[in-house]
């Protein structure tokens, strides 16, 4: 389980994030969406602490911290329970596809070396790309290489899995290849938060949308519920902008 | 003027007997240069406080002084404070017992560690942010993200820089003449001191520089070949 309780963030004096409040139970998996600047990929990185939020609570499984206090030891802490996916992929330039998924596991988990390579074989193969183990990100196209990120999140086993934007940098044409391998995951029961802007990927997969927009939780719900019916006008204009039946579709 | 081809080669002979001063001399500054230019460019990075404005004072003087300047200073200095710490301590060690060449080794990585701060400075500016998130995101400390993720990219991308850091370095040695050591181009003029055929000694003196200079773009040449194998690939 995750629960944020009264998340702020500001940058300088321009607050992002006004006191956010989200529970997120075991398995769910979270779609957040909302205009550009609204603070969805901020709230995010707060969650590991990408970004330090500047007060707060989050909780994630059994770990709590207050956002406030939290030093080295309790940021380190979060961190070994989530994992990231990242926009741009962020691959370790220097590493091929088994040696950015083993990273992890040799040095944080501390696992011996065979153990390390088997799972991470095993995940690359779960992602795909069991025939691209010894490629550099450099030699891998976009979707090759967040597939990767994929597995490097996976490989920690972690609490749960924070994507940001993971398509948004992608051809359009890997976008589908990418989303696949998110949809398969999510079906392991692995609890995941997902910024997109794919909105026929929330309608499938996710069961819990949160819409933000100017730093606050404008409405959450069930995605049947909140697409059909929004409660606020503020995410009706939202959705009726995305979703412009017939207009344009790219 | 007449070149004399059999005393360039003698000369050239003669010479390769301080190659090892020359390449000691180089070696050991580039070397402390690389490791107190690195300290410096990550307290200047992470703006450690207290030593950051400390770093930047030391990498705008030694920059902006000549390198037979900061010879000089430590060569007049050094044995003042030497002198009075042994004095104060009642030790019995003097500074004259200190040999010509320390004078040299300790000044030219001073200066090197101010040149070399800028370039691991440039190598870590190189490396993208989203290389250091992902490295905490999976769990990593600082210092092990800096270790296996951060720093091997950044010594790639900061080699041509290092490559003629050395070479600088080697070229810049011949400086410590003024502190009596014989290197390459002080050992020319004692060999052309007996018949005057400056040209032809420092003639034979370029030449070795030359060709160790060729030795080092080769060696850095393959080095660099080796390490950037992982940016081969064509797509971004």
């Amino acid at each position: 389980m995750i629960r944020l309780q009264g998340i702020e963030k500001s940058f300088g004096r321009h607050p992002m994030l006004k006191g956010i409040d989200l529970e997120i139970g075991t398995g769910e998996v979270v779609v957040i969406l909302g205009p550009s600047g609204s603070g969805k990929t901020t709230l995010l990185r707060c969650l590991n602490f990408l970004e330090k939020p500047n007060a707060g609570r989050i909780r994630v499984g059994d770990y709590e911290v207050d956002c406030r206090t939290a030093g080295k030891k309790e940021i380190q802490q979060l961190r070994l329970r989530t994992a990231m996916v990242f926009q741009q992929y962020n691959l370790f330039r220097h590493k091929t596809a088994l040696e950015n998924v083993m990273e992890g596991l040799l040095v944080v988990r501390k696992l011996p070396k065979r153990e390390a390579r088997e799972q991470s074989v095993q995940l690359l193969e779960k992602v795909g790309l069991g025939g691209k183990l010894d490629a550099y990100p450099s030699q891998l196209s976009g979707g090759q290489q967040q597939r990767v990120g994929i597995a490097r999140a996976l490989a920690l086993n972690p609490e749960v899995i924070l994507f940001d934007e993971p398509t948004s940098a992608l051809d359009p044409e890997l976008v589908g290849e990418v989303l696949s391998v998110i949809r398969k995951i999510a079906k392991e029961g692995i609890t995941m938060i997902v910024v997109t802007h794919e909105m026929g990927f929330a309608q499938d997969v996710a069961n819990h949308v949160v819409f933000m927009d100017e730093g606050k939780v404008v409405e959450e719900g069930h995605p049947n519920r909140l697409f059909s019916s929004p409660k606020e006008e503020r995410t009706r204009q939202f959705l009726k902008r995305i979703t412009p039946d017939g207009v344009y579709s790219i | 003027m007449k070149l004399d081809p059999s005393f360039i080669w003698k000369a050239f002979v003669e010479l390769l007997s301080v190659v090892p001063t020359t390449l000691l001399i180089t070696v050991v500054s580039v070397a402390c240069g690389l490791l107190i230019g690195t300290a410096i460019a990550l307290i200047r990075t992470f703006r450690v406080p207290v030593l950051h404005p400390v770093a930047a004072a030391y990498v705008t003087f030694f920059r902006g002084t000549p390198m037979i300047t900061h010879l000089l200073l430590i060569y007049f200095g050094m044995p003042l404070i030497v002198d009075g710490v042994s004095a104060f301590f009642g030790w019995p060690f003097r500074s004259s017992a200190i040999p010509m060449i320390a004078f040299a080794l300790l000044s030219f990585s001073i200066t090197a560690g101010a040149y070399a701060s800028e370039v691991v400075r440039s190598g870590l500016i190189a490396v993208s942010k989203g290389q250091l998130e992902a490295a905490y995101s999976i769990g990593m400390t600082t210092p092990q993200a800096l270790r296996r993720i951060v720093f091997p990219q950044a010594f790639a991308a900061s080699l041509p820089n290092i490559t003629q850091l050395f070479i600088g370095m080697l070229h810049g040695s011949t400086l410590a003449f003024a502190v009596s050591v014989v290197e390459i181009n002080a050992k020319a003029q004692i060999v052309a001191a007996t018949n005057w055929k400056f040209f032809d000694a420092y003639l034979a003196a370029a030449l070795i520089f030359w060709g160790l200079t060729v030795l080092i773009e080769r060696a850095a040449g393959l080095l660099e070949r080796r390490i950037q194998l992982y940016n081969r690939g064509g797509v971004a």
